[in-house]
Order: structure tokens, then sequence, then C-alpha cells
């Protein structure tokens, strides 16, 4: 029942994709706007083929249906039902099938947004697009990733359940999906820059109608990468969060040319410049997501994450090749349309330092990138097997990353084409000096080492500028009788809300990465070790018997207080035991507690792994406000005005509309600022 | 109109003090503390440099398994010996293979090019941002002269006028 349901799901979602993509090319050839009208409404079946084919596999997860081969090999009746549910994910068959469904669900959201503009050809081209992807897809799910392939002979009684890292922590549950969503987000803008190559339409008409689903995309993928780093946390037991684990830099590698392209589009927007640039930084996002997909899901590389094996990898890295020459054909093809007659007038402007901005996330996308395949590249070719592991990502991206930090603080308060002295001054002393008093602070009390000091100093920076910025645009608003609430809300404020959250990451990431201390101890009960002033008292030994795990948790008293347990499970169908720490969080820093080794036969010391980390917790909150700068900034409303001005004086001629993206919030009183006076 | 140069200055010795601190904070706060490493912080230093054999993607300071241990006994037993890092680091490489115990590749041969290859792209994207700036500000408009600026003042002016003007306020 539930093998054809599900079977019958992806055949329509398989047909409807390409039955979708037939009508649309015949309706763009014939010019028939009733084709394209029935070729946008096939992205609803898509979606009802794909959810009934979600519906099925779930049904028999949660009923245990060992008939179904990925039930079997991936739930138990001794599985707890959160993590059947969560099963869908945890192996090659049910992720694709993840990843059809979050499709299906954009490709409707696409027939929704545009039902009325059917008959644009760039619409029309945008959808047929976003369908081959999905024919793609679900093709895979038809063939050689089939979720639905039925146990051959007997029907087990039970199921081996997912792999015991997938049935630890309740985050499985959303760092998969969150990921997803950001990850089959970018097929739309994708789609979207592809249309507008074929259409010739290469102007910024395209950019408006993607905007927002590029941030919202955006958005979810950071969230998926934050609970993904948590998860890390709180169930590997090595006490960080980020081991530069190539599944980790798949999902990074779409996220920094996102976020590069996020702040190139603006220069496309005021300026009309870099179209070749945006439009290959969609394309790398797409193909990098279709990358990650093949580096995750073939099992080519050594992963902690690399669950699956299958035949699969092949096929998606052919469609991964696919997709790289069609993007680069399209852009050769295009190139003359796409020249720009802009240029940047001094490198102390907005755009310059946007273009700075680019190439450092350029650099950083392609050292990630380098790293990650140049194990696989070299063994290749020369047959040696070699790692390129944390030294070498931590070395390489440090210095990108605080070229970066300081590119935020100085972006957020250049104007666009030029900026005096005058005005970098008043600008930026407030802020330097803060960043300044920050570094002599941080010296005076004892931080020592480059990178964290630079990291501390530079984030002061970034974070005052972005509240110069807010606290401006609050005023203005005020001046303007709007509430201060209003302020807040839109690209720019939203931003720098964003780029607050993106300090206070960096701070964590910095502190916590630079300043942590870890020990092993081994315990008799009753004995007491200290590591960095924090005493940890071994008390015993306890044993739980749970119907899918057996666990033995140690009782470690921490500097005299709270009891906590860090366990060793060992789940039935798995050689190594697994870990759970124990983590007592504060807002200064964590203790990370684990049980190495349970106690031999007859003996009594456990070894007990401390791992003192600073601000681990605000890693979490930063996360959090980065979201929530994105939720502003992509809120819809009050966005207004002018069309593109090639000057700045020209946009400050509609009177008394001050701009939500930047330049505006210097107040009525700054707007009319001369530009440079030569002295 | 004494007061903008003035003002100009202050404005250089802000800048030039903050200068200065920084330059100073970061010259103490990177001294390298006098007394050599103890032999914890050698260990520590070494076995991050190790790859555990057993896990995936860890280092042996960080992963807790058995065989990270026994590595990290045995590190601990050779810096109290005495041992110099390199001859550690030889030594693990010798009995594992570099490229199996070594977390990052080595600096020569094929590892090689995974550490010059950004270093290269890097100065690469450096030079041509420059060389794009560069060009773009010499194809840039010059700035606007006093001339221009009372040009437009009147043109603005003229069309504000209610009667139109003689033309001088066309464009």
């Amino acid at each position: 029942m539930n093998a054809v349901l599900g079977t019958a799901g992806i055949t329509v979602a398989l047909v409807a994709s390409v039955l979708g993509v037939a009508t649309l090319g015949l309706g763009l050839r014939r010019r028939d706007p009733r084709l394209l009208r029935a070729g946008m409404r096939h992205a609803w079946f898509v979606l009802a083929g794909a959810v009934a084919a979600t519906v099925a596999m779930e049904r028999a997860l949660v009923g245990t249906d060992f008939s179904l081969a990925y039930v079997a090999d991936n739930a138990s009746v001794t599985t707890p039902l959160l993590y059947r549910i969560t099963a869908m994910w945890s192996a090659l068959e049910g992720s694709i099938l993840l990843w059809g469904l979050v499709l299906g669900g954009y490709l409707a959201l696409m027939a929704r947004r545009f039902r009325d503009r059917s008959d644009d050809h760039l619409v029309a081209w945008a959808m047929l697009t976003a369908l081959v992807v999905s024919a793609f897809f679900f093709a895979l799910m038809a063939g050689p990733a089939n979720p639905f392939e039925v146990v051959r002979g007997a029907v087990p009684t039970d199921g081996t359940g997912p792999n015991p890292l997938l049935q630890n922590h309740p985050l499985v549950a959303f760092h998969p999906p969150m990921l997803y969503l950001g990850y089959v987000g970018f097929t739309v803008p994708f789609a979207f820059a592809v249309a507008a190559l074929v259409t010739g339409r290469v102007g910024e008409g395209w950019l408006v109608e993607t905007r927002r689903w590029t941030l919202f995309a955006w958005g979810l993928l950071t969230a998926g990468i934050v609970l993904g780093a948590w998860w890390s946390y709180e169930v590997l037991g090595w006490g960080g969060y980020w081991a530069w684990d190539p599944v980790e830099n798949a999902s990074f590698l779409p996220w920094l040319t996102a976020t590069a392209y996020l702040h190139s589009v603006m220069v496309q927007e005021r300026r009309g410049m870099l179209r070749v640039w945006n439009l290959s930084l969609l394309a790398a996002t797409f193909s990098l997501t279709i990358l990650g997909t093949f580096l995750t899901r073939s099992g080519v590389l050594d992963s902690v994450h690399a669950f699956s094996n299958s035949s699969v990898g092949p096929l998606l890295l052919g469609f991964f090749g696919l997709v790289v020459v069609a993007s680069v054909g399209l852009i050769g093809w295009r190139g003359d349309l796409l020249r720009a007659p802009g240029s940047i007038d001094s490198p102390a402007s907005r755009e310059a330092a946007f273009l700075a901005n680019n190439v450092a996330f350029a650099a950083f996308a392609f050292v990630v990138l380098l790293g990650t395949v140049f194990p696989l590249v070299a063994e290749a070719a020369s047959g040696d097997r070699l790692t390129v592991g944390r030294p070498y990502f931590d070395r390489m991206t440090g210095p990108i990353g605080l070229t970066l930090l300081f590119l935020m603080a100085v972006a957020a308060v250049l104007p666009w084409r030029r900026a005096s002295a005058e005005t970098l001054h008043r600008r930026l002393v407030v802020p330097a000096a803060l960043a300044t008093a920050t570094l002599a602070a941080c010296v005076v009390a004892g931080v020592r080492g480059l990178t964290p000091l630079l990291a501390f100093g530079l984030g002061a920076f970034a974070a005052a500028t972005a509240v110069r910025h807010l606290v401006l645009g609050v005023r203005t608003a005020r001046q303007h009788g709007r509430s201060r609430a209003s302020a807040l809300v839109g690209r720019s404020a939203g931003g720098m809300i964003v780029h607050l959250g993106v300090v206070v990451v960096a701070v964590a990431f910095a502190a916590s990465s630079t300043f942590s201390q870890s020990r092993q101890f081994r315990l008799a009960p009753g004995e007491t070790a200290t590591l960095a002033g924090h005493e940890l008292t071994y008390l015993g030994l306890e044993q739980a018997v749970h119907p899918n795990r057996t666990t033995t948790s140690a009782r470690v008293r921490l500097d005299g207080g709270r009891v906590y347990e860090p366990a060793l499970n060992q789940f039935p169908f798995a050689t190594q035991a697994i870990g759970t720490p124990s983590v007592r969080t504060g807002l200064l820093g964590d203790v990370y507690l684990t049980l190495a080794a349970v106690p031999d036969e007859g003996e009594e010391a456990a070894v007990i792994g401390v791992n003192v980390r600073p601000l681990v917790l605000w890693l979490w909150v930063g996360g959090g406000i980065m979201l929530v700068g994105t939720a502003l900034a992509a809120w819809p409303g009050r966005r207004q005005r002018a069309q593109a001005s090639p000057d700045r004086h020209g946009a400050a001629a509609a009177p008394h509309r001050p701009e939500p993206d930047g330049t505006g919030t210097e107040g009525e009183g700054t707007r009319a600022e001369p530009v440079e006076v030569p002295s | 109109m004494t007061a903008a140069p003035v003002r100009r200055g202050v404005r250089r010795a802000a800048w030039l003090g903050m200068g200065l601190v920084v330059v100073v904070a970061l010259a103490v706060g990177t001294r390298q503390p006098g007394d050599p490493p103890t032999e914890l912080e050698r260990v520590e230093h070494l076995t991050a440099q190790l790859r555990c054999p057993t896990c995936r993607g860890l280092s042996v300071a960080e992963s807790d398994a058995p065989a990270s241990q026994f590595i990290e006994a045995e590190t601990r037993r050779r810096v109290s010996l005495g041992q110099s890092d390199e001859a550690i680091l030889a030594y693990f490489a010798d009995r594992y293979g570099a490229e199996a115990i070594l977390l990052s590749p080595p600096r020569d041969g094929v590892g090689l090019v995974v550490w010059a290859l950004p270093v290269a792209a890097a100065i690469v994207a450096v030079a041509g941002l420059t060389l794009a700036l560069r060009r773009w500000r010499r194809a840039a408009p010059p700035p606007l002269s006093e001339e221009d600026r009372r040009l437009v003042a009147q043109a603005l002016a003229a069309e504000a006028a209610p009667a139109g003007g003689d033309g001088a306020g066309g464009r």
C-alpha cells in the first residue's frame, strides 16, 4: 500500500515535470499563452506527487512497514516515534525525497506568485528551468535512488533503525529540513537567471523578482548551518561545533557565494554594474548545492556525514557538470548584452567596498572548495591519499574572515560613488575609537594572540558602525513622525541586524576556538579533578536500558553544585558506542563533559573528558540574530524609491523620502552633503 | 576661516593616536611569552596536527577514540623524553604514513599545490581589483568644479522661476 502510493506519487511528479517542460517549451515556441498557462500549472501536480510520496514514506516509517527496504534499513520497532519520522532524511533515498518535496513546494510557490504573468516569457523560461531540475530529481527517485524499493523475499520483522548519531538528539528534526529549504530555494533565483539569459532580458527586472527568494533561501540555509553546528556540538562529543568536515563545507560553500551575491546585487541595482558577476554567483550557488549533494550523498569523501553510498553519485556529478556547462555557455553567449557602462569612481565608495567584499567571499569559497575536493583530485591523479583538515582551513580562512569583518565595518558607512575625507572621518571616528578601546581593553585584560585580538577589535568596529546606522535610521524615522519600529524594518536595517549577528558569531567563534581547554581525567569514584578553575567530582556510574539503546552515564558533580551525566549509548546494530555529552551552558562559557571510557571489568576508574569553552552560547544567539535580521530585511512593504539613479543627488531630488537602503539614513540634515570638493 | 586647518589637524591627530594605540596593543598582545611552552602545551599543539586514525576528520586532540588516546599517550611520552616537535611528527608520519596521520598536507610535493594555489589566487584577485579600480577611476568623469555648481544652481533657479526664463534654464 505504502509502496504503491509512494511510487505513484513519484511517477506523478516525474511525469508532471516532464510534461510541464514540454508544454512550456511548445508554448514558448508557438508563443501560445494558453500553453504557457497550462505549463505553469504542472507545478501543482509536482507538489501533489511529492506530498503523496512523502505521506507514503512517513506512513511506512511511523507504521514500521518493513516491506519497504528503506524502512527496514532506517527504522526499527524500538526507534522512538520522533526518530522514525526523521528517518526520512537519515539516508540517501529519503533525503532525495525530502529534496523533491521542498522543490515541489517552491515550484508551487512560483506558480502562485507568477500566476498572472504566465505569458511572460521570462517567467515561462524560469518555470521551465525549475521543472527540468525537478524532473532530474524525480527521475533519480524513479530509478537509482528509489525510496520505495520493496524488500525481496520475506518481510523482516524488525529493522536496524537509523544511524545511531541520527537518533540521539531532537535537533535532527530541524537541521536537515532547514538546510534543504535553503539549498533547494536557490533553484528559484537560478531559474530566473537562466531565464534572463535565454530571453536576453538581462536588465534588472529579473533581479527584483528574485531578490526576496534569494534572501529567504539564504536565511534558511543560515539557520540550517547554525543548527548543524549546534547538533554537532550536542551530539558528536568532541566539544567543537565545526570541524571543516567535507559535508559542513558543502553546506557552507553555497552560503558563501549567496552571501557575496546578496551584496553585489545591490551594486547592480544601484549602478547597473556587475551583471556577469551576479549571474555567475547565482549559477555558482546553485551548482554548489548540487555538488554538495554529490559530496554528501555519494560517499566519495571521508566524512562523518557520509552515511550513504550509491550509484546516484555519477548522476549527480553529471548534473553538476551540465549545470556548470550550461551556465557558462549561456553567460558566454549573452556576453555582449551583459556589458555594463558604469564604473567605480573611487575606492572609498560603497560599491568598491562591495566589490572587495565579493573578492574576499570568492577567495573564501575557493579555499574551502579547494580544501574539500583536493584530496579527491590528488587521489585520482596520483594515488596519494592525503588529508586536508582543520589546520589548513584555519590558517587559510582566518585572514579572509578578518578582512570581511573589516569590510563589513567600513562598507556600512561608505556612501555610493565616493566619500570625502570629511565624511569618512565623521562617520568612522566614533566606531574606530570604540574598536581601539576594545582592542586595548582586551590586551589589558590579558587576551593574547593576533587572531582573537583582531577579531574582537574588528568585531567592535563592525558592531559600532551597524549600531550607528540603526540609530540614525531610528532618529530619521522619528523626525518623520514614523514609529521607531518602522526604522528597523527593511533591507538596510535588516542587513545591519544581520551584521550584528555575524559579529556575535565571529567573536564567539574566535573566543571559543582559541581559548578552549580540554583534558581527560581518569577518576575513581569520589575523586576530584580541576581544569581552568572548574572542579569536577566523579560520583559513579549509572546504567539504564532503553528500548533502542543501553545507556551508561557517569555522574559528575561540577563545582560542588549540580550533577551532570555524560553518557555512552550502545545501540544494537552499532559497533562503536555513541557518546552523549552533558553541557553546563553559561553566558560566559560552557563546561562540556563527556564519558570517554567506561571502566574495564573489575576496575573503578572512568575516563571523563572535560572541555571548557568560552562564549559558545553566543554562536547560537548570533545565528538567531542573523535570522531576525533576515526576516526584517525580507519584510514586504514600504520599499519605494526612485528608479535606480546614476547620481545620488538625482535620487535626493525626490523630496522627503528617506531611502531605506543606506545612504538616506544619514538624516535629512546630512543628505545634501556635497560631493567631494577638492581642497 | 582659520578653524578648518585646525580641525583638520585635530582630526589627523585623532587617527594617528588611534593607530598608535592599535599598534602598541597588537605588539603587546602578540608578543611571545618568554618562557618555553610547557610539556602539556606541546602535547596539545602536536596532537592538534595529528589525525585520529579511526574517526573521520577529527584530530587526535579532539577525539576520545582509543587509537587517539594511544597516540596522545605516545606523544606525551616522547615530549617528556625531550624529543623535538619535528622528530615526533616525523616518527608518526613514518609509522602511520604521512598522508594518513597528518591533518593538513605537507608543504612539498602534491601537498604544496593546495597551499600555494589560494595564495596565488589571492594575489591575482587583489591585483585585478586594483587594476580595475584604477582603470575605472581614470575613466570616471572629472569632479565638479565651482563653475559647474554655479551653472547647475542657475539652471535650477531658472526652472523654479514661474516665467520659464529665456532658455538659460534649459539643458
